[in-house]
């Protein structure tokens, strides 16, 4: 695994330099979407972060949820190619600070790349671990308009990629790809604008069976942290409720050596202090 | 209004006392803090307005409410930090405490301490908690079978909260974390259930032949505190791939008068019990199934020929749950419970005895759906017993007015055909009931 992250690395690093060869020849879509679901979901081997996100309706009332979340990936995949490195094993653990109604539920999931993740919620109050049904990945995460696919990633073989094209967003020269999921899935097709040098995805938008837009997603803010690029801020639109959340990152630290055995029901009852203060 | 409670007052300040003079005793011997005041722990909690209307009439002491009350919930948590003992342990104090006017006693005044508990890891391998605290294990979803910590039903039926459900226990509890599976140990006082005792909620008094309110006058006969009154429980935990197993052990007291002591005394008392059980818990069918079994060994009633004392009993717990999409979700449960010895205890009735059955048979559902990104949650949670005929809906519809205020509307529909089973008893008790809850 560490090996195909630092030849993903050097790859990504290949693209800076020469940014030309891509013009040359069209690179393939499905490259391209593993790549980024390596920039965003597996950057380093393991990471911390605090998020806050903003729930805000269309009368613009606003909700807060606090939350720090670790992340592990699976260190014992050695996963033979970037595409299955984008979809490899991961452990998320999650601390909710806020609102006070939530405060200290903790939440754990161990993502699989090829059946549905497990989830466990803690709640203090009556001291229950629960288990949480998680074969509906288009559920809202928190109520946000964040799904739980949002949170850690759709595996990129759910869906058929075509590039489209080359694109500029913001002044920065984009890969445009469409992916249309293989089966009957929330979207009938997504449209992404991928940063051709970092891979991470600036834009993308969801249209129904209409096709009609109906949410969107937009990378705000990126900042390099470990010398790794990030995603600091991001927005989801949801365009026909008007709801829409925005999430920002602080905290961002990579390759702290998070133990395995925090990502237990041990620490779900009892928060690991050191990682989530 | 009463009085406030002195018990209470006396409870509160002891609590506070000991919650802020632990921290600051042991800051004062120990190593000096790092730079800067130690920050104050956060305080937190809620202040709650509960009112619920009844539905049928009784012979409790009031026929229009079985709820109206005003609470307000704290909690704190104290880190210790430093190079103290405790600090280098990941030690933390934790306190939970709830005050409570109580309108259906007049106003009365209360103070109930949920949690006051010292938390520490001494090794990697091992931690500890120590104080009052609320215990949960097991698979079941309202349904216990080796959830053998305290429980109280009257908060249940009149609406509280479904925190207020679990009862805190004054435990110690120590976890093991070798690598075959992990063990969590419990040794505690006992606590029996809150169980309807007629004045605020009716219920099936044998002694008075029927259901019962005022008129009840059974007296429950808790065992003084001793060390042969300790209970014991363990639980051995592992997981298997996205499984979940697990194996339960409890000596302790049944948590319901289950024994009569004196008939003519009209005393009741909670006889031993031991409960050996196991659970399975993981995805199965695309949701998550789980199974758990429980023998109820009666150890002063062995052969079950004694008719004054439960008998033993097997129960067996089955759930499902799935995730239908669009924040819509069922759930599903199946429990069977078989009386043990059953041929012993009919022989040994008396002519003018009730006679309950030799099995029961409950199913039980819930449907939950969330709406406007899950700041509406509307849910029915039904039990219904084919063997018993009688049942128990609880419909609820809350509504996240903001991240502070939330509102609460539901109803408590317990029927049945008899007046002597688990919720025919409680028939008379229907209510609904709205809550309005600010959180800090």
């Amino acid at each position: 695994m560490k090996m195909i992250k630092l030849l993903g690395m050097v790859f990504i690093g290949l693209c800076v330099i020469q940014p030309m060869s891509f013009a040359q020849d069209s690179p393939k879509p499905e490259e391209i979407i593993a790549k980024s679901r390596l920039a965003f979901y597996y950057a380093a081997d393991d990471m911390k972060v605090k998020i806050l996100m903003e729930l805000v309706d269309k009368d613009g009332r606003k909700r807060i949820r606090e939350l720090t979340m670790l992340r592990k990936d699976d260190q014992n995949g050695g996963q033979p190619s970037f595409a299955e490195a984008s979809k490899g094993r991961q452990k998320y653990f999650i601390y909710f600070h806020q609102p006070a109604d939530v405060k200290d539920m903790t939440f754990m999931v161990y993502k699989y790349p090829d059946k549905d993740a497990d989830r466990w919620l803690f709640i203090p109050a009556i001291d229950l671990v629960k288990r949480i049904a998680a074969n509906d990945k288009f559920s809202s995460f928190v109520g946000s308009d964040f799904t739980y696919e949002d949170v850690s990633g759709r595996n990129p073989d759910e869906d058929a990629h075509t590039f489209l094209r080359k694109d500029q967003l913001d002044g920065r020269d984009c890969f445009v790809v469409e992916s249309t999921p293989k089966q009957v899935s929330e979207y009938a097709k997504r449209i992404s604008w991928i940063d051709i040098t970092n891979f991470l995805p600036l834009k993308e938008e969801f249209y129904d069976k209409q096709n009609e837009l109906y949410r969107q997603f937009e990378a705000g803010e990126i900042q390099v942290i470990d010398g790794i690029p990030t995603i600091t801020k991001r927005v989801v639109k949801n365009l026909k409720s008007g709801h829409w959340t925005e999430v920002s990152f602080a905290e961002i630290k990579y390759n702290l050596g998070i133990e395995d055995d925090i990502f237990s029901e041990r620490y779900l009852r009892r928060p690991p202090v050191q990682w989530i203060k | 209004m009463d009085k406030i409670n002195g018990r209470a007052l006396f409870i509160i300040l002891v609590a506070g006392t000991a919650f802020f003079a632990v921290p600051c005793a042991w800051a004062a011997s120990g190593e000096p803090r790092p730079k800067g005041r130690a920050a104050m722990p956060e305080l937190h909690g809620f202040a709650e307005f509960a009112h619920g209307l009844k539905l049928s009439d009784d012979n409790t002491k009031r026929d229009d409410f079985n709820l109206l009350e005003q609470r307000l919930q704290l909690k704190t948590k104290y880190l210790f930090e430093g190079n103290g003992l405790l600090a280098r342990k990941n030690s933390s104090l934790n306190f939970k405490g709830d005050f409570t006017v109580d309108e259906y006693f007049s106003g009365k005044t209360d103070f109930e301490l949920r949690e006051f508990n010292l938390s520490t890891t001494p090794y990697d391998w091992f931690d500890l908690k120590a104080g009052r605290q609320i215990l949960t294990w097991g698979t079941g979803d309202y349904l216990f079978v080796n959830d053998l910590f305290p429980k109280d039903y009257v908060s249940f039926f009149i609406g509280r909260d479904d925190e207020y459900l679990k009862k805190p226990s004054d435990a110690l509890k120590v976890s093991f974390y070798p690598s075959l599976a992990n063990v969590d140990f419990v040794v505690s006082k006992f606590e029996p259930n809150t169980m309807p005792e007629g004045d605020r909620v009716s219920f099936f008094d044998s002694f008075q032949g029927g259901i019962a309110g005022r008129n009840s006058d059974r007296d429950l006969l808790e065992p003084p505190l001793q060390p042969s009154h300790l209970e014991y429980a363990l639980r051995t935990y592992r997981n298997l791939r996205s499984h979940e197993l697990a194996f339960y052990y409890f000596r302790g007291l049944d948590k319901n008068p289950a024994g009569y002591n004196d008939e003519v005394a009209r005393r009741l008392f909670y006889p031993r019990l031991d409960v050996y059980g196991t659970s399975l818990r993981g995805p199965a069918f695309g949701g998550i199934g789980n199974i758990e079994f429980g023998y109820y060994n009666s150890r002063e009633d062995p052969d079950g020929d004694n008719r004054l004392i439960a008998n033993s009993i097997f129960k067996v717990l089955t759930g499902y749950e799935k995730d239908l999409g669009n924040d819509f979700k069922i759930g599903l449960q199946y429990l069977y419970e078989q009386t043990v010895d059953y041929d012993n205890y009919s022989a040994n009735l008396l002519p003018a005895d009730f006679v309950f059955d030799e099995s029961r048979h409950l199913l039980t559902q819930r449907i939950t759906k969330l709406y406007k990104n899950q700041t509406i949650a509307v849910s029915l949670f039904n039990f219904y017993s084919p063997s018993s005929k009688d049942g128990y809906v609880r419909p609820t519809i809350s509504y996240n007015i903001s991240d502070q205020w939330k509102a609460a509307l539901g109803a408590n529909l317990p029927w049945g055909e008899d007046d002597l089973t688990e919720f025919g008893q409680m028939k008379r008790n229907k209510n609904v009931y709205v809550r309005f809850k600010y959180s800090f």
